[in-house]
């Protein structure tokens, strides 16, 4: 294996001290000279039609400078499919529908305004629960769809659908059969940083907007159809990224906030900030999608998987934004975590008057994994299997196919198997009389990309100065996970400069090369992919220059050194005769000759190398300029089919709980996990990762649920609103890298930002049946429903 | 938030007049429920007063019993070393409500002015059986802690009144105390909690005091599970017979954060637990 000079050691992350120090600015401490502050006025019901506004008198309101509701400004469509706009002009179809919005000197003069606009509406009966909506003659929550022509069902119009192998052979050849419906609720991202924008103009009508978003470049194009729509054809949108307190994927699709400060901008030519306040955070961005996910599997007698059959129901909310997608990464457990080869596959998504939904965090994976790997140890069970040995039976391994058509380069799950089994004593007997117990699961996620999109790239600008720094202009976002940290470190190695020699700038669509954005894990496989080929294009660069500059460089070196040091005989090696670039290395940011003597004259600093060449008569400067598009394709959903990334990561964890039956309270004592991550390339950067998406998985698993009632989010603060705490991540975690260095990874790595929420929820729920012989089918197992499930078990058992 | 007046006497006479002349105003310690209530807009005072510049309203008095300043930080009680060992049962209590950084500003007082039925500071006070001294411009009187809570957000704290100080009987060593309470996470408002203060005399209960959260409209005393104990051996059957009362005696409701059986179900294994750690 290769040697590392920087990668995989232990390193701080850049932006760690500004953030720790409070210096960063997030959008939250961003103004612009004449700022105004905006406000939106949400829906009061979740379907009714809009009959009147009277906004006269928040118009009327000092300090107000614009009030905007559909009848006085363009419409603006948003959402991949078009069935929403910024400002709701007939009907509202959830409680967050924007009706108007208000543009005041300050924050509390716009929220007085907002308080006056007067809404009238006609209710009308609303859908809440998929299985309603989907009824026949159920009232329809859009009329027609966003080219105008009428619809007669609530049914999202996208197809996920994957039939591999015969089900029906399958199902003869299944000995064992478990089936089951699984269940997970809304769940907030919980970002620390709300969000927000400031949305400005300047006298050519181009904008300029501060945007919390993972997806600079995807933004500037719907913002620039917004303009349009505006009426500012051919105006063009800079977007700047500020420092993101966190993403989760919050900022993959654009928001209606983002539009209505583009509005109220446009309208009162002035700066317009507006961020969201904790409680407006919960009720008003689009959360992770709830599922209901029915799931039958059958294995022959030897444990082997013969069949899977998956239906998948998803309450999509009044509107579409990337929560309507999921079942694109569903069906990748679906179909390829584990070998099975008869396998159907098929999604269905309702319109209903809750709030719509958008990504989060693995992206269906954690849904589905969690039906599926509490259904594989149901099946397990069922055929008289141990759970560990049953994965083991099925484990993918290297170098196949998968029935959805992924290419498996590297697979380390049988050993992220062996390694939690061993850590968590496995074997070994729980112990008596005390309600403990193990449970594990296992994942695939996208690891080397992940094509949803036309292009799937990332390009990187490298510039060098004078003193030999480095200056990259990237296009993926840094929202706390450590992109920069792995992007700095990629840089350092693959050019052969110090990691302090390397400064990422701000995110700015002016200035940094186009990306698809910062989702699917693929930020450090992407990045560092483009790290590599920038570095190997300027290392070409600067070594053809050195050919020319090296030999008279080193002469002046010479004649330096040997002032200093009478006497000194250099020995014999003809540098003049060796300078050629491919004899050249760059290391630590000096230039030597591979296999000459080590004598301190012969190496060259970069900055003196970059300033001979820079101050020479027609001299230049080096910068150069790369887009990696990762070799994977952009699979056909409907067909269920396609190699959407380059490399895919696989992982397990296991958890060992104890449960108390008279309270029905889950207490994890240890986590275990190794997950498969091709190669690690900062170590501090990567335990971070997993950790904080094990105690998402905690949150997901035992205590989050955004609740709504009759459509309305009941708990939108962090009172009712409960995620872990350090006092509930109060265990070990136990954590393995498994590295098996992939071909198409960057140093051999892989994308793990996801994964280490995937399988959290169904290793806790499988210890909790290990533990005390229950299974609760429905996220988050609260301890009522622990409870219930011990009652019904006792009941069963006479 | 609707703007308002910000006023900081120096005295409580001064406190107290303030409030008489100024309508709408409303007194302010640590702010922790206030604050939010008012942003949540359930409130709407034109002025707030604060008492947190009158030293005396935040001092701690060992003197045989305790005067414990209304003023006094969460915080405060949990680092007064005699307190804590004099009432351990307190400042377990303490050490449950809110965060580090509410503790450090929450008052005592501020906690049972709130009335809210999951106060946790409430419960061991009223198993202390506590006094609160109440305070006006022309008289001061003294109201056991059980006689104060009226119902969710009412006492019977008048709107000239200020809660000065929270007045505690020696400590008994004959007595032993405990405090359950169960959250959703561990840092939460109580679903249902629980304190137990019980004197044990030759393995027979001589005295209880049983308060019980979260499962009523105010904090509550369980005064027939206190008689059922009291002068009883303590058995399986006697603790069963209590968890079985305790369940029956309160009145929960169901809202988001658990449903009214649930709050029954732990207030009842709360019961048995309470009487089985203090009974060893």
């Amino acid at each position: 294996m290769k040697n590392f000079h920087y990668i995989g050691k232990e390193t701080p992350r850049p932006d760690a001290p500004d953030k720790a120090a409070g210096k960063a600015l997030y959008i939250h401490d961003l103004e612009r000279p004449g700022m105004l502050y905006g406000k939106i006025k949400f829906s009061n019901h979740p379907h009714a039609r809009i009959k009147h506004i009277d906004a006269s008198k928040a118009e009327r309101l000092n300090g107000v400078r614009a009030v905007i509701t559909a009848n006085n400004s363009p419409e603006v469509r948003l959402g991949f499919l078009g069935d929403n706009v910024a400002l709701k002009k007939d009907k509202v179809r959830q409680y967050r529908d924007e009706i108007a919005a208000v543009a005041a000197i300050d924050p509390d003069t716009a929220e007085e305004a907002v308080e006056l606009i007067k809404v009238e509406y006609e209710p009308l009966p609303g859908l809440f629960s998929p299985q309603e909506a989907m009824k026949k003659g159920s009232p329809l929550i859009h009329e027609t769809d966003a080219q105008g022509r009428p619809r007669t069902d609530n049914l999202v119009p996208l197809r996920y659908r994957h039939q591999s192998g015969d089900l029906d052979a399958g199902k003869r050849a299944a000995k064992y059969v478990a089936e089951g419906e699984f269940s997970t609720p809304r769940v907030q991202q919980c970002c620390m940083g709300t969000a927000g924008c400031i949305a400005e103009f300047d006298m050519n009508s181009n904008l300029t907007i501060w945007a919390k978003t993972q997806i600079p470049f995807l933004a500037q194009r719907d913002f620039n159809r917004a303009l349009s729509d505006m009426g500012l054809r051919d105006k063009n949108t800079r977007i700047i990224v500020p420092a993101l307190g966190g993403g989760f994927g919050t900022g993959l699709d654009t928001h209606a906030y983002e539009y209505i400060a583009i509005l109220l901008a446009y309208k009162t030519g002035r700066p317009v900030k507006i961020v969201y306040a904790r409680d407006e955070e919960f009720a008003y961005l689009s959360p992770r999608q709830s599922s209901i996910t029915k799931i039958t599997q059958g294995c022959d007698q030897n444990g082997r998987l013969t069949f899977r059959e998956v239906e998948v129901l998803q309450d999509n909310g009044a509107y579409t934004s990337w929560g309507a997608t999921y079942p694109s990464v569903m069906m990748m457990p679906a179909t390829s975590l584990y070998r099975v080869s008869n396998i159907y596959f098929n999604a269905k998504l309702v319109y209903t008057n809750n709030t719509f939904c958008q990504a989060m965090r693995g992206y269906g994976n954690p849904e589905h994994t969690w039906a599926l790997e509490s259904n594989s140890d149901e099946l397990a069970r069922e055929a008289g299997v141990d759970p560990y040995e049953f994965r083991i039976i099925n484990c993918n391994k290297p170098k196949e196919t998968t029935p959805m058509g992924f290419k498996v380069s590297t697979c380390g799950l049988k050993e992220c198997l062996q390694t939690v089994a061993k850590k968590l004593d496995w074997k070994k007997q729980n112990k008596k009389g005390k309600c403990r117990g193990k449970g594990m699961a296992s994942l695939v996620h996208v690891g080397g990309g992940g094509r949803i999109y036309r292009s799937d790239a990332s390009g990187l600008i490298l510039k060098l100065d004078d003193f030999g720094n480095v200056n990259a202009y990237h296009g993926g976002v840094e929202m706390g996970q450590g992109l920069h940290s792995v992007l700095t470190l990629g840089i350092a190695e693959a050019l052969g400069v110090r990691p302090d020699k390397v400064f990422i700038n701000p995110l700015d669509t002016s200035t940094c090369p186009w990306d698809v954005g910062t989702h699917a894990s693929r930020g450090a496989f992407m990045a560092c992919n483009a790290a590599i080929l920038a570095a190997n294009k300027l290392r070409g660069k600067i070594f053809k220059l050195a050919e020319e500059l090296f030999p008279q460089e080193a002469e002046k070196n010479l004649k330096k050194y040997r002032k200093k040091n009478p006497g000194y005989k250099p020995p014999a090696f003809d540098f003049v005769k060796e300078a050629k670039k491919e004899r050249f290395d760059l290391k630590d940011g000096s230039i030597f000759i591979k296999g000459a003597p080590p004598e301190p004259w012969l190496s060259l600093d970069l900055g003196r190398l970059l300033r001979a060449i820079h101050f020479r008569t027609q001299g230049q400067m080096l910068a150069t300029e790369v887009f990696y598009d990762p070799p994977n394709e952009l699979p056909d959903f409907a067909k269920g089919f396609g190699n959407i990334s380059a490399t895919y990561a696989y992982g397990t964890q296991g958890a060992e709980v104890e449960v108390d039956t008279e309270t029905g309270e889950v207490k994890i004592l240890r986590m275990v996990a190794a997950h498969d991550v091709g190669k690690v390339l900062n170590p501090r950067a990567l335990k971070g990762q997993i950790y904080g998406a094990l105690a998402q998985g905690i949150g997901y698993a035992l205590y989050e649920e955004l609740q709504s009632e009759k459509g309305k989010i009941v708990n939108p603060n962090f009172r009712d609103y409960k995620i872990p705490t350090a006092q509930e991540m109060n265990f070990p975690i136990d954590l393995e890298f498994i590295e098996t260095n992939d071909s198409f990874g960057p140093f051999g790595a892989k994308g793990v930002a996801e994964p280490g929420l995937v399988p959290t929820a169904p290793a806790i729920a499988n210890a909790i049946y290990d533990a005390v012989g229950i299974r609760v089918r429905d996220l988050p197992i609260t301890p009522e429903k622990i409870l219930s499930a011990l009652k019904k078990l006792k009941a069963s058992k006479g | 938030m609707r703007r308002f007046d910000y006023l900081r006497p120096k005295s409580l006479k001064e406190a107290l007049q303030l409030k008489k002349t100024i309508a709408g105003a409303k007194y302010i310690s640590g702010g922790t429920d206030l604050i939010v209530q008012i942003k949540n807009r359930e409130l709407q005072p034109t002025t707030l007063i604060s008492l947190r510049s009158i030293p005396e309203l935040a001092r701690i008095e060992i003197n045989g019993g305790a005067r414990i300043g209304a003023l006094a930080t969460i915080s405060d009680l949990i680092q007064h070393i005699e307190l804590g060992h004099n009432y351990p049962v307190l400042i377990a209590a303490a050490k449950r409500l809110g965060s580090l950084q509410i503790r450090n500003v929450a008052t005592t007082g501020g906690n049972l002015c709130n009335c809210s039925p999951s106060a946790d500071m409430a419960l061991p006070l009223l198993v202390l059986e506590a006094k609160v001294r109440l305070q006006s411009a022309k008289a001061s009187r003294e109201i056991p802690l059980s006689e104060f809570f009226k119902g969710p957000g009412k006492s019977c704290l008048s709107s000239d009144e200020i809660m000065t100080d929270i007045l505690l009987e020696p400590p008994s060593q004959k007595t032993k105390a405990t405090f359950l309470k169960k959250g959703r996470v561990k840092m939460d408002l109580a679903i249902a909690s629980l304190a137990l203060l019980v004197e044990i005399e030759g393995g027979r209960c001589r005295k209880a005091r049983i308060a019980a959260g979260s499962v009523a409209s105010m904090p509550l005393r369980l005064f027939d599970v206190e008689a059922l104990l009291e002068g009883s051996t303590i058995s399986k059957d006697s603790v069963s017979k209590a968890q079985q009362l305790a369940r029956d005696t309160v009145s929960p409701i169901t809202d988001l954060r658990a449903t009214e059986e649930y709050r029954r179900h732990v207030v009842g294994v709360y019961m048995k637990r309470g009487l089985e750690k203090v009974f060893g």
